[in-house]
């Protein structure tokens, strides 16, 4: 289940022109298959895929194209079934279960759709959550509210997730996802529950968060607002990327609905 | 930092694991009485039984020093011999041990008992015996110094039939006598398992008694004096030394025997106790089950922010182990509540646990906390064990 270096590897749509050599993440031919109900199903058909520091990329396609599937193995929540996944030069199909744990905790930022906030913590419980174990309570707390005054919600740190709105919610689930400084921050429809306002206002952040600390954004979307603002979109057909666009230099330009 | 904040960055794991659990209040409720129940089956069987016990014992108390002596019967050609102990037979027992006192009894079969009014007392014993307070405590009424022509009853004689000293009594033996007499005293309850089976029985004067055969004698040894083990063996010597002709017992052995049996008798029962500890470990397993499926998104989530696997375990296994301290906690005063209750109705004092007694309440806090924890860990290895990615889905 290791690389195959037989097939020609930038088969199905190519990144090149753009390829920054200080790559996270870099996927050659990667394929995803996955057996449900007895049948094998083949979520992704040989992709090849690349994040470096401060990308925003966004990835549309149909339900059922592969999107979910390709977010998890950029996520390291799952591992390829072939092809060369390598995070920082490394082939994640070797590590074990501990060390992927590990690799996921220092380099990756997960933002879910549907939020995932724990209903017992607070709002800056929440973002401490991830850190809880470490034994840094102070530190944890310093940078946890730190975080929650960036999303601007500086004012809601003892509410409880049943007392904030959708969009105070996804901001502290976004706050939550830098606790661990990372450098990919993996948003699955992070506009999807949100009004225009608020999703402008997390857009906003994901520049801020490009620009100050270098942080990549992969974000899966239907939301078309959310992919003009990214500076390159790929689109995922029946788990084989159909075309990729460069929008660069876009989170400069103010982009109007 | 306050207090709270400390032990919270200290034991993440169970300050998380609290708060889990006040999320199913009720359910988390159910689960730690499951335990309770558990813990207090187990430490009021045992610190009951050994109060029991005490009680029990105490009826020996008066029969230190003292071994009881019955013929052998022999089963011959469908004749049974050798039933009785002669007037001889106790003079010999007397020679033999020499300076202990003998006090033969009566013990006849086909004995009725009746009150006045007619009924028969069919639980009841008559036995002959020259004089009981040598071994007996009144609780009402005295025994009399010359006694010839009234009778004392034990304690469950007097209850269970509503007597006390002054009432009469119909006593027929068969072949000896057949009247009414006197009830002189009612004795102090010595339990069932008390030499001569006190509790249950009439006792009539031996003087009443015309035949000289004696069902069994009782040896008494000041034990200051004399040893009954050497009074034991003399009368073995003289009686036993072609066949076994009768049976000597050390009363003391009886309470060692006792002691056995009634020690097999509460672990049976602990162990039945014990059973509804297993049914707080499927309860709680059950609250975990339904706990780490509830939450089976969060604990991907968790595993997605790089919890490891085992913080996933620890955090499920604090929960349910938190089930079971709690409800050893709330355990523990109630079975102590519940053994002072019976202490206090055996023994008379609501403080006299023995040792034994409060090592089963030990036994049942271990027990409760031990079965919370093993019954958290296959639910947490299910819950740690799914991949991030199903659980997220």
């Amino acid at each position: 289940m290791g690389p195959d270096p037989d097939e020609d590897g930038f088969g199905t749509g190519t990144t090149g022109e753009t390829i920054p050599t200080d790559a996270i993440i870099r996927g050659t031919d990667v394929v995803k298959e996955y057996e449900t109900g007895g049948q094998v199903v083949r979520a992704l058909k040989g992709v090849d895929f690349e994040i470096a520091p401060s990308d925003f990329v966004a990835v549309v396609g149909p339900s059922g194209s592969g999107k979910s599937t390709l977010l998890n193995l950029l996520g390291l929540l799952d591992v390829a079934t072939s092809g060369d996944v390598r995070l920082r030069g490394e082939d994640v199909s070797t590590f074990t279960d501990r060390e992927q744990t590990r690799k996921r905790k220092e380099t990756i930022g997960f933002v879910f759709q549907s939020f995932y906030l724990i209903p017992t913590l607070t709002a800056l419980e929440n973002v401490e959550m991830p850190r809880m174990l470490d034994r840094t309570p102070t530190k944890t707390r310093e940078r946890a509210t730190q975080l929650l005054e960036r999303v601007g919600l500086g004012d809601r740190l003892d509410h409880y997730p049943d007392e904030l709105s959708g969009g105070q919610k996804q901001r502290v689930a976004i706050a939550r996802s830098l606790i661990n400084d990372p450098d990919i921050l993996l948003a699955d429809e992070p506009t999807g529950n949100l009004d225009r306002d608020t999703g402008d206002q997390i857009l906003d952040l994901f520049d801020e968060l490009r620009r100050d600390e270098n942080v990549a954004v992969v974000t899966v979307t239907h939301d078309d607002y959310v992919a003009e603002a990214a500076d390159r979109v790929v689109t995922l057909i029946d788990g084989r990327i159909r075309e990729t666009e460069s929008r660069r230099a876009n989170f400069e330009e103010d982009a109007e609905p | 930092m306050n207090p709270t904040r400390w032990l919270v960055g200290r034991f993440p794991t169970l300050a998380l694991a609290r708060r889990n659990l006040s999320r199913a209040t009720l359910r988390s409720a159910l689960a730690i009485t499951a335990v309770v129940i558990g813990v207090v089956a187990i430490g009021a069987i045992g610190t009951g039984g050994e109060a029991f016990k005490q009680d029990q014992l105490e009826a020996y108390e008066g029969f230190g020093g003292t071994a009881t002596v019955e013929p052998d019967p022999v089963f011959e050609d469908g004749n049974l011999s050798n039933t009785e102990l002669s007037d001889g037979d106790i003079d010999r027992i007397g020679q033999a041990a020499s300076g202990a006192t003998v006090l033969p009894v009566h013990e006849p079969i086909g004995a009725t008992v009746q009150t006045q009014t007619g009924s028969l007392l069919f639980m009841a014993q008559v036995k002959g015996l020259e004089n009981p307070g040598e071994f007996y405590e009144a609780r009402n009424g005295t025994i009399p110094d010359n006694w010839r022509r009234t009778i004392v009853i034990g304690s469950r004689v007097a209850d269970q039939n509503d007597l006390e000293p002054g009432d009469r009594l119909r006593i027929n033996v068969t072949d000896e006598f057949d009247r009414s007499f006197e009830i002189a005293a009612v004795l102090e309850p010595q339990g069932f398992t008390a030499p001569l089976g006190a509790d249950q029985t009439v006792f009539v004067p031996a003087s009443q008694f015309e035949s000289d055969g004696y069902e069994q004698a009782i040896v008494r040894v000041d034990t200051t004096t004399g040893s009954v083990d050497a009074a034991t063996q003399a009368i073995e010597r003289e009686f036993n030394a072609r066949e076994e002709v009768v049976r000597v017992e050390q009363v003391q052995e009886q309470r060692e025997q006792f002691t056995a049996f009634f020690g097999t008798i509460n672990q049976f029962l602990i162990g039945v106790g014990a059973i509804s500890l297993l049914v707080a470990a499927v309860t709680i397993a059950n609250t975990m089950l339904m706990a780490a499926i509830e939450r089976e998104s969060e604990i991907g989530v968790l595993r997605a922010y790089g919890y490891p696997k085992r913080a996933v375990i620890s955090l499920l296994v604090a929960e349910s182990t938190i089930l079971g301290v709690v409800g050893a906690a709330i355990g523990v005063p109630l079975t102590l509540g519940i053994g002072m209750v019976i202490n206090q109705l055996l023994l008379g004092d609501p403080l006299a646990f023995t040792a034994a007694g409060l090592r089963y309440v030990g036994v049942g806090v271990a027990f409760g906390i031990v079965t919370a924890l093993v019954a958290g860990l296959y639910p947490a290895w299910k819950a740690a064990n799914k991949r991030p990615v199903e659980a997220l889905d």
